[in-house]
């Protein structure tokens, strides 16, 4: 059995070392598995390998990450891994990461990585599809904006926030939402200005500015890029943003009409020729602005030369977009000398290459040329597909707003399924709460009355207890009474009457017996004598029948003396008792009182049922202002920790309790029981 | 003759007729009771007056509750009847109460009647008729003891000392003893000093006072 035993504690010992070893081997797996990735991703960065290698250690460390669990260090993980794929330009596999990173986030629900995963989708979408796009945007607006609740206005992810803002401005200036958009915007700025981070802010003044444009606010424009100039100062970007902003304001002049002030602002521009020659497409199109300002303003003196020296930087490039602008400017410019074939040659190309990059603007402007130079009947086909492609613009806009609108409500109405959720679940826990602290308020209540009313009982029982004691007590004392009166009654009877009458008759006899002298004086004289002896004797009964034998207060220790007699009587036991005269049992309190004869009843019970004694003592003692009871018998005993204190002994106990003294109950089988009760007077 | 027993009375004449007859021509009034003792005193201090009284202590008191006992009785014949011998004849033998009765009264005859034999009561008679008093023995054993102890206990502290002997307790002593528990306390710690058994407790002192014959 021991050996068995010992085996048993071996083996276990053995599971449980190899279960350590296991768990040393994971964590270490952990580490050697994120250091490879590591690895892989630096080895992804590095731009020296061939794009190959690079995107071959991507999926490497992808298909490590996979295996990991998912924590929001692997979300973060494959986010950079995303990057890296953007910055590999291979933007499907950016998608791809990046929407595992969104169901990755929600599985466990990192709200913060899902806001971010849905910004970088909405990137990815920016350029293709405007409406997913602003899906993902907005949801990742909404998560902001709840965070942003959660956190009391704290500035938390305000930066990432005016980002998305941002977007979704853009987007919805886009599809030609004005208002929308410029509310969006200044929320944008609000929360670029919460983040204490400026970068984006020229942007969305820029965007502000151009919405002002389109609504026809030119001077709210023209602040609004001048603005734009003057958060970008002393920044990277100024050059940037001075251009751009000059070109938009340019721009503004011109939807205007002020062309002289349009054209000074293009050549503001153009005098940035360091900057420029660095940037051609921009160069490009700033003299392809001016050349078209010249033309409207009908300031012919370099046109079309400047139309072809935008055009041939423009070509060198290959800026299709451009090109296309350019060469529906030229069309234009050709239709107003009245040169038709010209333009339509560029309007042709320019039609071409607009359908190609699906430049709805420039196609539109295009075909306007195309009616107008083109014989009646192809001008006619123009006007048409104008009309249509007008149409057909005005119908994708308004398809995009209601898309945009349904995207809002259905992401807003799961927000609010979601709120909904939890004021439901918050009413059902307050109402759980409620509910419980109702019940317990109750139980309390319920138990604090019971307690009361047991309170109360033991109270009248009390009460009761002692009345029936000062019956007993009172009937104890009128029955000692009665019997002190008749025997002071007795007393004196035998004293003044008998003992009297008795004398006399002595007296009476001794005189005659004196003056009679016969034989017999002497024999009388010897009953005269016993006559006198029998006087003194009921002398001495009346003496003790007439002294106080029996004070008020031994009423209390004659009915505990009856007590014990009557109960040792009944179950023939011999029994002695003692009771210390130096307790004043009148000054002690009833209850008191009541106790020790219970007690004395309770002990003598247990005694009777289960001692078999054949005598039992019984004293009062008066020790130190305490009064001990020691009942004794001399009957089986009892081995004190076997038996489980019975009903009698608990009674004892709480009666001695009761009293602020103390109880023990001695015992030893075969010897007899012990027990002693000590309480203070 | 005042006592309250016919018979007693009975018993006095026995023995005094009938062995004085030749003697002495002697005439006896009798009463029963306090009323009519004390209208027989008056009377003869108005006309005869008695040469001796027998007086009982124990006696149905006055009907207007101003003569008690014999005592009162004898109290009241002295001033009436100054010239006449008063002989006091009880059944208390109690020491207090002798001291009482011989301060109160001073009785020309002190008979105990429970020592009291026919002769004894004639020799008592002779002696206080040729003018000697007469005293019982156990008159005698008190006065002795009184005279043996160096010091004597006054009435006070000898009823005490007789309640505590009767078991009476301490602290009910006060309706025995017209005097406060405080100063009934200091009484008996008095008496425990005198007895030179002092803190020593009440069954040291009770025996003490018997061996000194107090009690």
């Amino acid at each position: 059995m021991f050996r068995f035993l010992l085996r048993f504690i071996i083996i276990i010992l053995l599971l449980f070392q190899i279960g350590c070893d296991n768990l040393d081997k994971e964590v270490k797996n952990e580490e050697l598995k994120s250091n490879l990735i590591q690895s892989h991703i630096d080895e992804a960065r590095n731009k020296k390998n061939s794009d190959e290698e690079r995107k071959n250690n991507l999926e490497k460390a992808y298909g490590i990450y996979s295996t990991l669990i998912d924590n929001t260090y692997k979300i973060e993980k494959i986010q950079e891994i995303s990057f890296v794929y953007f910055e590999l330009k291979d933007y499907d596999n950016y998608r791809i990461m990046n929407e595992k990173a969104l169901k990755l986030s929600k599985s466990i629900n990192d709200s913060l990585n899902i806001a971010e995963s849905h910004t970088y989708l909405g990137l990815y979408y920016k350029a293709s599809r405007l409406d997913l796009a602003y899906e993902n945007f907005y949801e990742a607006e909404e998560i902001y904006s709840s965070l942003y609740n959660k956190q009391n206005g704290s500035e938390g992810h305000a930066f990432d926030r005016g980002k998305v803002l941002t977007d979704l401005a853009l987007i919805l200036r886009k599809i030609k939402n004005y208002s929308e958009s410029e509310s969006l915007t200044i929320k944008a700025i609000e929360n670029f200005e919460l983040a204490k981070n400026n970068l984006y802010i020229p942007l969305c003044y820029t965007n502000l500015g151009i919405i002002a444009k389109y609504t026809e606010f030119y001077d709210k424009a023209i602040e609004y890029h001048k603005k734009a100039i003057e958060y970008a100062k002393g920044t990277e970007a100024e050059v940037l943003q001075i251009l751009t902003s000059y070109n938009n304001i340019g721009t503004t002049y011109k939807s205007q009409k002020k062309y002289d002030k349009a054209k000074e602002y293009y050549n503001k521009a153009l005098t940035y020729t360091d900057f420029l020659s660095k940037n051609p497409k921009r160069r490009a199109r700033l003299i392809d602005n001016l050349a078209y300002v010249n033309f409207l303003s009908n300031d012919t003196s370099n046109i079309p030369d400047l139309f072809f020296k935008a055009l041939k930087i423009r070509d060198s490039i290959g800026d299709k977009y451009g090109i296309a602008t350019n060469k529906l400017h030229l069309a234009e410019y050709y239709k107003s000398i009245g040169e038709d074939s010209i333009s339509r040659m560029y309007a042709y190309q320019s039609k071409d290459l607009s359908l190609e990059l699906q430049k709805n603007e420039e196609l539109l402007k295009t075909y306007q040329v195309l009616s107008k130079v083109s014989d009646s009947k192809e001008g006619l086909e123009y006007a048409n597909e104008y009309i249509k492609l007008n149409d057909s613009l005005v119908k994708e806009e308004r398809l995009f707003r209601d898309k945009f609108a349904r995207i809002r409500f259905e992401t807003d109405e799961i927000v609010e399924q979601n709120q909904q959720i939890s004021r439901e679940n918050e009413i059902l826990i307050i109402a759980i709460l409620g509910l419980t602290a109702l019940f317990l308020l109750g139980y309390i209540i319920f138990r604090q009355q019971q307690s009361n009313k047991e309170l109360l009982f033991a109270q009248t029982q009390q009460e009761s207890n002692e009345e029936i004691y000062r019956l007993f007590i009172n009937q104890q004392i009128k029955l000692e009474e009665g019997r002190q009166l008749e025997q002071q009654r007795m007393s004196e009877e035998l004293h003044d009457g008998v003992l009297g009458r008795l004398f006399g008759v002595r007296l009476s006899l001794d005189g005659i017996n004196q003056r009679a002298n016969d034989e017999f004086t002497d024999s009388r004289n010897k009953y005269i004598e016993e006559l006198k002896a029998i006087e003194k004797e009921i002398r001495l009964i009346s003496h003790d029948l007439g002294a106080e034998t029996l004070p008020s207060d031994v009423a209390y220790i004659d009915a505990v003396e009856n007590l014990i007699k009557d109960l040792c009587e009944v179950h023939k036991l011999e029994f002695e008792f003692n009771n210390d005269e130096d307790i004043d049992w009148e000054e002690i309190d009833d209850q008191k009182k009541v106790n020790f004869f219970r007690i004395l009843q309770e002990s003598m019970q247990n005694i009777f049922k289960h001692a078999h004694a054949d005598s039992i003592k019984i004293n009062f003692d008066y020790v130190e202002d305490k009064i001990n009871l020691t009942i004794l018998d001399d009957g089986i005993g009892f081995r004190e920790n076997k038996v489980k204190k019975g009903i009698g002994l608990k009674n004892i106990t709480s009666r001695v309790s009761q009293m602020s003294g103390v109880v023990k109950f001695l015992s030893e089988v075969n010897s007899g029981t012990t027990v002693s009760v000590s309480v203070p007077v | 003759m005042i006592d309250d027993h016919p018979m007693i009375i009975e018993g006095y004449k026995n023995t005094l007729l009938g062995e004085n007859q030749k003697e002495y021509q002697i005439k006896i009034d009798i009463a029963s009771n306090c009323d009519d003792a004390y209208a027989n005193i008056v009377k003869s201090s108005e006309t005869v007056p008695y040469d001796m009284l027998f007086i009982d202590i124990k006696l149905p008191p006055s009907s207007d509750g101003t003569i008690t006992s014999g005592e009162d009785l004898a109290k009241h014949a002295k001033e009436l009847l100054p010239k006449s011998k008063v002989i006091i004849l009880t059944m208390h033998r109690e020491d207090h109460r002798i001291h009482n009765i011989l301060k109160n009264i001073n009785p020309a005859g002190f008979l105990i009647k429970s020592d009291l034999t026919s002769s004894e009561l004639l020799l008592a008679f002779n002696n206080i008729v040729k003018g000697k008093a007469y005293y019982s023995a156990t008159v005698n054993d008190h006065f002795r003891k009184m005279m043996t102890n160096k010091f004597s206990l006054d009435e006070k502290n000898l009823k005490i000392l007789y309640h505590l002997s009767r078991g009476v307790k301490t602290k009910n002593l006060p309706n025995y003893v017209s005097l406060s528990l405080s100063a009934i306390e200091k009484r008996k710690n008095q008496i425990k000093e005198m007895f030179s058994i002092a803190k020593a407790d009440d069954q040291k002192l009770l025996e003490e006072a018997r061996k000194r014959g107090f009690i």
